[in-house]
């Protein structure tokens, strides 16, 4: 990967001054909106009930607008944090799944589950978010002390990472008896989603726009410390607050929807692969290009094996690691 | 050379006739001595040939020092107080056998999945009644436990379910002497299920559903978990009829396709009922009853939804489905 190449690019992209990317209107967003909003319109309409039928009103306001409403917030949620993520290990293999905050997340959730077996939804997130944000901050203090950083050693050691805590969870799960409920609660599945079930994924809405507003600061802190610092920028509380934001949102997706695999990995990828790596103008195709794939791939689960339904996560798991290798050919024949 | 060989052959058949005739003879001898000990054996028999499901076992009759592993036995064992020596504890519930699973002398063999094979050595049984939940472990069991008559009983896939738990009762009655208590059970079984079929009209639809964790999965008629067999065994008309992926656990399905094919009936196996009943759990009354895409259909809207003993997931024996048929007859004639 070409690093130093693309940090120009992204310096000057944040520098002050000179004309910005993203500032235009470009047309090839507009376009790339369009098509999203097409499947966010299909996805509206792809059921077993006919909305023509008696009651087909109330059933979309019961279960199609809940469910794409979860599909789009989920769905920029995953990709903006793969993308930050990303930026601050500067690899471009890190996503919350390949990071273990996703796992840690998990593990926070099932505590919650074991501890405070009768706290609300609301309390559970909380659990699963800070779970998740010491989990991360670990990831991150264990690639401050590894020497060799070159991109793959930095995803093997998030995935590392994340199966010991996996393993911890199973323990868990296992002498607790929720061995049972740990694979439907993970396996990402929007097929629950309900109206009164999937609310407090408005949450990752706000995370998405803190990322918005912090994306330039993101942006010179992708460039390393040294040089973040030399441009005046508070590193590590810019990498805390990150962090923090990737957390909540990894943490409330999945304790509604369960894990996305991939998703924060091939949507960012694809981006800069288009338009290089100007963080602050490539956030809203990664956020339109994370609310197109989940959708699409939601409406795959759901058409394939009508009536029934194939989880999302799947057919993420399916295309993402697909994506993953190719990515990874890419990157060993540019040397 | 020919007279030679033709000597030789009169004397080997002169020689081989006598002692041929004489091995009959005492054959037969054997066969009246080995049939008189069977006749006395009837009598006072110390050993029952059955076929288990992998074939002919002979077991001890009243073995004094037993094992079950199958959570289809455990009913019928402590209705006829046979003591056990060890059991696993942590698939049977808290309550449902407390004399099996409080009593310390009976060695735990834990979990299905993280199954503690010594204590079953540690037991010294004579019978092991495993299987079902524990069936990858037999190879193993068999092994390590040379002295002990290993049978598995529970039902096979793709058999009848119901001729299995009747089959699976009627060997346990043979082992454990007591096929006048096991034809009572097959009896009230099979009046369970007359009743059931007597009070179904024929025609409405029923949908079988599994929950767990808060999630409503389907469970395909025949082979689906728990509830599939009663299609078959009633001749219930499906509202959904598709082959099923996920047999035990069900397929993941959504409420709008259960509202769409709009059931006169469901019947729900709650999965986690029996096992965690805090947190994160969702009773299925509350998944199914509760849930406002479903408020519309016909079996909701006339509250014709029969849920599942909370137990069922544990028990699934013979008694429990006896059970199960009565309640849905219940509920059959009484919407009738």
């Amino acid at each position: 990967m070409n690093r130093s190449a693309s940090a120009t690019r992204a310096a000057s992209a944040a520098a002050p001054g000179r004309p910005h990317r993203g500032r235009r209107p470009s047309p090839g967003l507009l376009v790339a909106v369009l098509v999203t909003l097409a499947l966010v319109v299909t996805s509206l309409f792809v059921g077993v009930y006919d909305l023509g039928a008696a009651g087909g009103g109330e059933m979309f306001l019961i279960t199609r607008l809940p469910r794409t409403l979860a599909l789009v917030l989920a769905g920029s949620a995953m990709a903006v944090s793969g993308l930050v993520l990303q930026q601050l290990t500067q690899n471009r293999f890190v996503e919350p799944t390949t990071s273990g905050t996703s796992e840690w997340a998990a593990l926070g959730l099932l505590l919650s589950v074991v501890l405070l077996p009768t706290a609300g939804i609301a309390t559970r997130m909380v659990l699963a978010s800070v779970a998740a944000f010491a989990g991360t901050m670990v990831f991150m203090a264990i690639l401050r002390r590894v020497q060799v950083r070159s991109t793959l050693v930095v995803p093997v050691v998030g995935i590392m990472l994340g199966a010991v805590v996996s393993a911890v969870t199973t323990l868990l799960a296992i002498s607790t008896n929720y061995l049972q409920l740990l694979g439907t609660w993970f396996l990402g599945s929007f097929t629950s989603v309900v109206r009164g079930q999937y609310e407090v994924l408005w949450v990752v809405a706000a995370v998405c726009a803190a990322i918005f507003v912090l994306s330039d600061r993101l942006t010179v802190a992708g460039l390393g410390r040294d040089v973040a610092t030399n441009l005046g920028l508070g590193y590590e509380r810019v990498v805390l607050l990150g962090t923090a934001l990737v957390s909540v949102a990894s943490g409330v997706t999945t304790v509604v929807v369960g894990f996305l695999p991939f998703l924060g990995l091939i949507v960012p990828n694809v981006v800069s692969m288009l338009r290089g790596d100007d963080l602050r103008s490539n956030l809203p195709w990664v956020c339109v290009g994370g609310v197109a794939l989940v959708t699409a791939c939601d409406i795959v689960g759901r058409v394939v094996r009508m009536p029934f339904e194939v989880p999302v996560a799947m057919i993420l798991g399916v295309v993402g690691a697909a994506a993953f290798v190719a990515l990874v050919l890419r990157v060993q024949r540019r040397g | 050379m020919p007279s030679r060989t033709t000597n030789r052959r009169l004397v080997a058949v002169l020689t081989a006739a006598p002692l041929a005739l004489a091995l009959a003879a005492c054959s037969s001898g054997d066969e009246s001595v080995a049939g008189g000990t069977e006749e006395t054996a009837e009598s006072a028999p110390s050993t029952v040939t059955i076929e288990d499901n992998h074939g002919s076992v002979e077991v001890p009759v009243n073995p004094e020092r037993v094992v079950a592993l199958d959570n289809h036995v455990f009913e019928t064992l402590s209705a006829w107080e046979v003591p056990l020596v060890a059991a696993p504890k942590g698939i049977m519930g808290d309550g449902l056998w407390p004399e099996y699973t409080e009593d310390d002398a009976v060695l735990d063999v834990g979990m299905h999945r993280e199954p503690n094979l010594e204590s079953i050595v540690a037991a010294e049984p004579d019978l092991i009644i495993g299987g079902y939940r524990f069936s990858d472990s037999y190879d193993d069991i068999k092994a390590q436990n040379p002295d002990a008559v290993v049978v598995e009983l529970a039902p096979r896939d793709g058999e009848d379910q119901s001729s299995e738990l009747v089959r699976q009762i009627e060997i346990l009655g043979q082992i454990f002497d007591r096929e006048d208590a096991a034809d009572a059970i097959v009896a009230d079984y099979e009046a369970a299920v007359a009743d059931a079929k007597d009070a179904y009209d024929g025609e409405s639809t029923v949908v079988g559903l599994i929950t767990s964790g808060g999630e409503i999965s389907y469970s395909a008629p025949v082979t689906g978990r728990s509830i599939g067999t009663l299609f078959p065994t009633l001749g219930l008309e499906p509202a959904i009829e598709q082959a099923a992926e996920d047999t035990s656990h069900g397929d993941d399905i959504s409420v709008e396709a259960i509202a769409a094919a709009n059931p006169d009936w469901i019947v729900v196996l709650d999965r986690d009922g029996a096992g965690v009943g805090e947190g994160e759990y969702r009773p299925a009354s509350e998944l199914i009853g509760g849930s406002e895409a479903l408020a519309g259909v016909t079996a909701v809207a006339k509250g014709q939804v029969v849920y599942l003993d909370p137990d069922f997931y544990l028990t699934e024996d013979i008694q429990a489905y006896t059970a199960l048929y009565e309640q849905i007859a219940q509920a059959f004639s009484g919407a009738a």
